[in-house]
């Protein structure tokens, strides 16, 4: 093995300035129009200059405040956004989870399980093999032929943690996804991460508790003001987040 | 070795699966939601035919033979290019589900939906062979050179394929790309020789067969189904030699602009 190939993850100097215009021409009758009228433009630098390396099998915590960068970040390195500067490896499929995965509403459950599985990785036999168990483990099992623009909005997001749980990809980012469903729903994720789910996988959990970053991750990173501050031991990056919110 | 990589790849990857699964739902999606679907589907050439054939050869008395099956050849290819092209202007909007929460890689998207489309056109081409058979007067029997319907459909693929990736991507920086499109496409309908003599349309536009690939298609398409000759070779590579370098154009763009999809749209 390598060393490129021991990492899920390596990132060096990558960086993702948003560019915000105040009137946004996306026509090409305003683009004409305001030729010699440009809109304002603002920078927001979400990212700067981040630099870590992930192993293959590793759970690593991301924290810091609210507008730190946390997601932007988490969406570079699942390869959703471009970067902007810098080298980005990633080695494998990315998931990456919220409020919910990637599932269309005109799907069914059923469609959206095969589809989600298969953009993982999946065979169509494998993802037979896991169906019922994705449906019952998301507790839908009346609901598995109809449209999930029908479904309630937990309902909905139970059945992306099921795909993910159950389907996973070879990285999976896992963005504040213990306040998904209701209280039941929550042990029973719970009790996903207590099992061995989480051992062999490379997760990224973003989180603001720091129970869960000291009890599941084996690393942390702490942002401010889209900057790594710090990226390694978690207790002392733990130590930085809550000095941080002092 | 050339096809024992590919079997080994084709049997590790899932990407074919995929790539189907995805074809097979946008099929559904597109045919089974409405009232009349499938049928619909079926019926659409057919009426458009029917509305050409009143103008053209019963009001203008067009003396083209077999009339109704040159239309019908031509409006196949022309209905695959036009919902293949103007039907994904939105693609990267309507289906960012697939690449919103991973890194799989846009250009399946297009593929599997260029594909339900081609489900379509085989479905159409089915319809074709019955109405030539059953109904044309004039039908003959269908010759060899029928096998180069085959390239050309993978033509008009390919030039589908690349006008959809030019088109969506340019929808990431200007939405109204739609309505500009629009009015090109009833400019190119105009410009290709759907129900016009081909002899007519030469001598009018001399090189518009060349200008137009479209036009290319269809001309080939007749000579291969209606008269059992072989392409005309010049044309026919010509229109490979198009598509193919608009389908770059597409792919540079995709990597250019469409990566910047998920932030933009």
């Amino acid at each position: 093995m390598t060393s490129n190939e021991q990492f899920a993850l390596v990132a060096k100097n990558i960086s993702k300035t948003f560019h915000i215009t105040e009137d946004n021409h996306n026509t090409v009758k305003h683009r004409l129009f305001n030729l010699f009228n440009p809109p304002r433009r603002k920078e927001i630098e979400a990212i700067k200059m981040v630099s870590l390396e992930i192993k293959k099998g590793e759970c690593v915590g991301l924290i810091g405040r609210n507008g730190c960068g946390k997601s932007t970040l988490v969406k570079l390195l699942a390869g959703v956004y471009p970067t902007d500067t810098g080298y980005l490896k990633i080695n494998g499929t990315t998931m990456l989870m919220n409020l919910g995965v990637g599932m269309s509403h005109e799907l069914t459950a059923r469609e959206n399980i095969y589809v989600s599985a298969s953009v993982l990785g999946l065979k169509i036999k494998e993802v037979d093999k896991i169906f019922d168990k994705i449906i019952d483990f998301a507790e839908l099992r009346d609901m598995v032929d109809t449209k999930i623009k029908y479904f309630s909005s937990g309902m909905v997001a139970r059945l992306g943690f099921s795909i993910a749980v159950n389907a996973g990809a070879d990285i999976m980012f896992l963005d504040e996804i213990f306040a998904v469903g209701d209280m039941k729903f929550q042990e029973k994720a719970i009790k996903v991460f207590e099992s061995s789910w989480i051992e062999g996988k490379t997760v990224v959990l973003v989180s603001h508790s720091m129970e869960v970053v000291r009890k599941y991750c084996s690393r942390a990173g702490f942002m401010k003001n889209g900057e790594m501050k710090f990226f390694g031991d978690k207790e002392t990056a733990i130590q930085m987040y809550l000095e941080d919110n002092q | 070795m050339t096809t024992g990589i590919l079997k080994d790849w084709t049997s590790r990857s899932n990407k074919i699966e995929r790539i189907w699964l995805l074809a097979k739902i946008e099929f559904k999606l597109r045919y089974y939601e409405s009232k009349l679907g499938l049928f619909w589907a079926l019926l659409k050439p057919v009426l458009d035919i029917i509305i050409y054939y009143i103008g053209f050869k019963i009001i203008l008395k067009s003396d083209i033979p077999a009339f109704a099956s040159y239309l019908f050849v031509g409006f196949l290819f022309w209905i695959f290019f036009t919902e293949s092209t103007g039907g994904t202007i939105n693609i990267l909007e309507s289906k960012r589900h697939l690449y919103e929460y991973s890194n799989m890689n846009k250009l399946e998207i297009y593929i599997s939906t260029l594909l339900s489309t081609a489900i379509g056109f085989f479905f159409n081409f089915i319809m074709f062979l019955l109405f030539y058979f059953l109904l044309e007067p004039e039908s003959k029997p269908l010759g060899i050179n029928m096998i180069y319907v085959a390239p050309l459909f993978l033509n008009v693929y390919i030039l589908g394929l690349a006008f959809s990736l030019i088109l969506s991507n340019l929808f990431i920086m200007a939405k109204d790309i739609r309505q500009i499109w629009q009015v090109f496409v009833n400019f190119l309908f105009f410009v290709s020789p759907l129900f016009f003599k081909l002899s007519d349309f030469r001598a009018a536009v001399p090189g518009l067969d060349y200008v137009n690939p479209v036009a290319g298609i269809i001309i080939n398409a007749r000579r291969a189904i209606l008269d059992n000759e072989p392409p005309d070779w010049p044309l026919f590579y010509f229109d490979f030699a198009y598509s193919i370098f608009f389908l770059l154009v597409g792919l540079i763009l995709l990597n250019k602009l469409g990566k910047k999809a998920a932030e933009k749209l």
